[in-house]
C-alpha cells in the first residue's frame, strides 16, 4: 500500500517537473499561432482561439529561412564529420592504453569541456584572423565548434570502446589481422552504434550553435539559423508570433529526429555494443 | 623422443616495469606434443602463452616456433592459433564467418573456404549452427566455435588459454576428452594453460608447473605425481592435496620423527643426515588405515566426509592431516585410527628450501 502511494507521488512529481521543463516549448508553439492582440492579453490564453497557420510560410519567406537552415546544416554536418573522424581515433587510444600520460590527456580533454565558448571566442577570433581563416567563416566556425564538442564526443565514444573486449582484438591479431585491420574490421563495427549516436548528438548541438557563429560570421548569407533568429529579435520587438514561428521552424526538425531516434540514442548511450 | 622441435624457448625473460614476470624460462616442445602450463594465478603461465602468440613482447631470450626465431614477429605472421578463455568470438559475425575469418584474411578461394568450413563444422559438430550468431549459442557451442576457428587454420601450434573455465563441471570433463581426442586426430602441437591441475594431469603429455615466473618442474604427469621436485609441486599436483608435516630425521637416518604430538615415527626411503629438519609429504590416498597397535601414526578423527565412492577423514585439533579411504567407512568423528604408509611413498623435503631430498 505505502509503496504504491510512493510510486504514485513520485510519478506525479516527475510529471510536474516534465510539464515545467517542457512549458517553454509549448509556449513557443502556442505563441506562434496567436494573433498580435492575443499575445498580450491578460490573463494569457493557454490555447489560441484563432490559430494563424499562415505565419510559418510568411516568416519563411520574410526572413529567407531556407538559406539560414542550409547554413546551419552545413556547419552541423561539417562539425559532426570532423568530430567523428578525429574523435574516434582519439577515443580509441584513450580507451585502450592505460598509463599516466593517458590520464593526463583525459584530464586535459575534460578541462576543455569546462571552458565556456564566450570565453574562448576572443583568443580563437584573434588566432583565426591571423591564419586568415576569417575569410572562410563557416570553416572557422566548424573548427571552433569541433574543438568545443570534441571532449563530449571523446568521453562518450571512449566508453563505447571500453565495452569492446580487448580479447576480440587479440583474437583478430592471432587470426592474421594487422593492428589497423583489427581496429577497422572488428572494433569499429562493434562500436558503431555508440559512435553514430554520439555523432547525432554532436549534430544537434552544432545545429543550435550560436556564440561562435555570431562572432565569426559577419556575412548574413553565410549565417546559420541561430544567428538569424537573434537578428530577428530587436530591442523593441513586438512580433513575438513571427519570432516564435521562426523558432518553431528551426527547432521542430531537430525535435523530430530526436523523438524518432530516441530509443536508439538512449540504448546506444547506456548499453555496450555487445551481447 | 627424437621428434622435430616445434616450439623452443631458451632463457625467456619478461619484465613489466620493475615486475619480473617470467624468469629464465627454458622449454622445448616436440611436434605433436600436448603441453600443459599449470600454476596458481599470477604465476606467469598466461604471460608465457601470450608471448608465444605474440600478444606480449619478451624482454630477453630466444623464442622459436617451427624452427624460426619469433621474438619480434607480429602475431599474424606466427602461424599459431589461440583459443581464449572468453572464446573471443566476433559478435557481429555468424559462426561461419567466425570460422572463416582467418581464411578470408589469407584470401583463400571461395571453394576451398567452403570445403574447409564443412570439414571443420563436421569435426566439431556445428554443421547445423553455421548461420547463427555467437549470442544465440550456448556456452558449450561457443567453446566449439572457438576451437573450430583455431582448427580451420592448420597452424603450427594451438595455444589454449584456460578454455574450459567458463563451462559447468560436467561439460568441462566432456570437453577435456574432446580436446585431447582432437589434438591426437590432428597431430597438432598444443600448449594449454590451466590453473586446474586435474585438467593438466588428464590431458597433457608434458606438464610444466610454474610459480612466480619460474618453472618449478616439468615432466610427464605421473613423473610429477611420483617424484615432485619441490614441496610446491607436491602440494599442487594431486587431489586432495598432499599432507605436509614438520619432522626431524631420526638418529639412524632412515626414519623421521613427526614433530606434532602423538604422531610417531615413519620409515623413509634412502638415508638422510640425522637431526635434519624436514617436511614430510604424505599423499592422502597413500595412507592406509589399520589397527593402532601396528600403526606408525595415531590420528584423532575430526571430520568424516563421504562422496559415496571415497571417504575423506580429516584429523582433529592441530594435526592437519587428510586420509582418503576407498568406499564407505564406519569411522566416526572422535575415533582414533592407526595410519601406516610404505617408506617409498614418504616424500621428504628440506624444511627451508622446500627441495625434495
Amino acid at each position: 500500500m505505502t509503496e504504491k502511494w510512493t510510486n504514485r507521488i513520485l510519478l506525479l512529481v516527475a510529471l510536474a517537473l516534465a510539464a515545467l521543463y517542457l512549458f517553454p516549448l509549448y509556449w513557443m508553439y502556442v505563441t506562434s499561432l496567436k494573433t498580435g492582440s492575443e499575445i498580450f492579453a491578460t490573463p494569457p490564453g493557454m490555447v489560441p482561439t484563432n490559430p494563424q497557420w499562415g505565419v510559418f510560410a510568411y516568416v519563411w519567406e520574410l526572413r529567407g529561412m531556407g538559406r539560414f537552415l542550409w547554413n546551419s546544416a552545413i556547419i552541423a554536418s561539417g562539425t559532426m564529420a570532423l568530430t567523428a573522424i578525429l574523435g574516434t581515433g582519439c577515443a580509441y587510444v584513450l580507451a585502450r592504453y592505460r598509463n599516466i600520460w593517458i590520464d593526463v590527456a583525459l584530464f586535459l580533454v575534460l578541462m576543455l569541456q569546462v571552458l565556456p565558448a564566450s570565453l574562448m571566442i576572443t583568443p580563437l577570433f584573434v588566432g583565426f584572423s591571423q591564419f586568415g581563416l576569417l575569410n572562410h567563416p563557416q570553416l572557422a566556425v566548424i573548427l571552433a565548434v569541433t574543438a568545443k564538442v570534441m571532449p563530449f564526443f571523446v568521453v562518450l565514444v571512449r566508453a563505447t570502446f571500453m565495452s569492446v573486449p580487448g580479447e576480440l582484438e587479440e583474437a583478430a591479431l592471432v587470426d592474421g589481422n594487422s593492428r589497423i585491420g583489427a581496429f577497422w574490421f572488428i572494433v569499429l563495427p562493434l562500436a558503431r552504434n555508440g559512435i553514430l549516436v554520439s555523432a547525432i548528438l554532436i549534430f544537434m548541438q552544432a545545429f543550435g550553435e550560436f556564440v561562435y557563429s555570431k562572432s565569426i560570421i559577419q556575412a548574413v548569407e553565410l549565417q546559420p539559423a541561430s544567428v538569424g533568429l537573434n537578428a530577428f529579435m530587436g530591442p523593441n520587438t513586438t512580433e513575438w508570433n513571427n519570432i516564435m514561428a521562426y523558432a518553431t521552424i528551426y527547432v521542430t526538425p531537430i525535435l523530430a529526429i530526436f523523438v524518432i531516434l530516441q530509443r536508439r540514442i538512449v540504448s546506444g548511450l547506456t548499453s555496450g555494443a555487445l551481447k | 623422443m627424437s621428434a622435430e622441435k616445434q616450439i623452443e624457448l631458451v632463457g625467456i625473460n619478461k619484465h613489466y616495469g620493475s615486475f619480473h614476470a617470467l624468469k629464465d624460462i627454458n622449454l622445448t616442445i616436440p611436434k605433436g606434443q600436448f603441453v600443459a602450463l599449470v600454476g596458481p594465478s599470477g604465476c606467469g603461465k598466461s604471460t608465457l602463452l601470450r608471448s608465444l602468440a605474440g600478444l606480449e613482447s619478451i624482454s630477453g631470450g630466444t623464442m622459436k616456433i617451427g624452427g624460426e626465431v619469433m621474438n619480434d614477429v607480429p602475431p599474424r605472421k606466427r602461424d599459431v592459433a589461440m583459443v581464449f578463455q572468453s572464446y573471443a568470438l566476433y559478435p557481429h559475425m555468424t559462426v561461419e564467418q567466425n570460422l572463416t575469418y582467418s581464411l578470408r584474411l589469407k584470401r583463400v578461394s571461395k571453394e576451398e573456404m567452403k570445403r574447409a568450413t564443412e570439414e571443420v563444422a563436421k569435426t566439431i559438430g556445428l554443421s547445423q549452427l553455421l548461420h547463427r550468431y555467437p549470442r544465440e549459442l550456448s556456452g558449450g557451442q561457443r567453446q566449439r566455435v572457438a576451437m573450430g576457428r583455431a582448427i580451420i587454420r592448420h597452424p603450427k601450434a594451438f595455444l589454449f588459454d584456460e578454455p574450459l573455465s567458463n563451462l559447468d563441471a560436467a561439460l568441462r570433463v566432456h570437453m577435456r576428452k574432446e580436446i585431447r581426442a582432437l589434438h591426437d586426430r590432428l597431430g597438432a602441437t598444443s600448449v594449454y594453460v590451466t590453473h586446474d591441475q586435474i585438467e593438466a594431469m588428464t590431458m597433457a603429455d608434458h606438464v610444466v608447473v610454474m610459480r612466480d615466473g619460474v618453472i618449478e618442474q616439468q615432466g610427464s604427469p605421473l613423473e610429477l605425481y611420483d617424484r615432485p621436485a619441490t614441496k610446491f609441486v607436491a602440494g599442487f599436483i594431486g587431489s586432495p592435496a598432499m599432507n605436509f608435516l614438520p619432522a626431524t630425521i631420526g638418529p639412524d637416518g632412515r626414519s623421521v620423527h613427526l614433530d606434532a604430538d602423538g604422531l610417531g615415527n615413519l620409515f623413509i626411503k634412502g638415508v638422510q643426515d640425522p637431526g635434519r629438519k624436514v617436511i614430510v609429504g604424505l599423499r592422502p590416498e597413500h595412507l592406509e588405515v589399520g589397527p593402532i597397535s601396528t600403526a606408525a601414526i595415531t590420528l584423532p578423527i575430526g571430520v568424516v566426509e563421504s562422496t559415496g565412492s571415497v571417504t575423506y577423514l580429516t584429523g582433529s585439533g592441530d594435526v592437519d592431516l587428510t586420509v582418503v579411504v576407498t568406499g564407505r567407512s564406519d569411522i566416526r568423528p572422535g575415533a582414533h585410527v592407526g595410519l601406516s604408509i610404505a617408506p617409498e611413498r614418504v616424500h621428504v623435503f628440506d624444511a627451508e628450501t622446500g627441495q625434495a631430498l
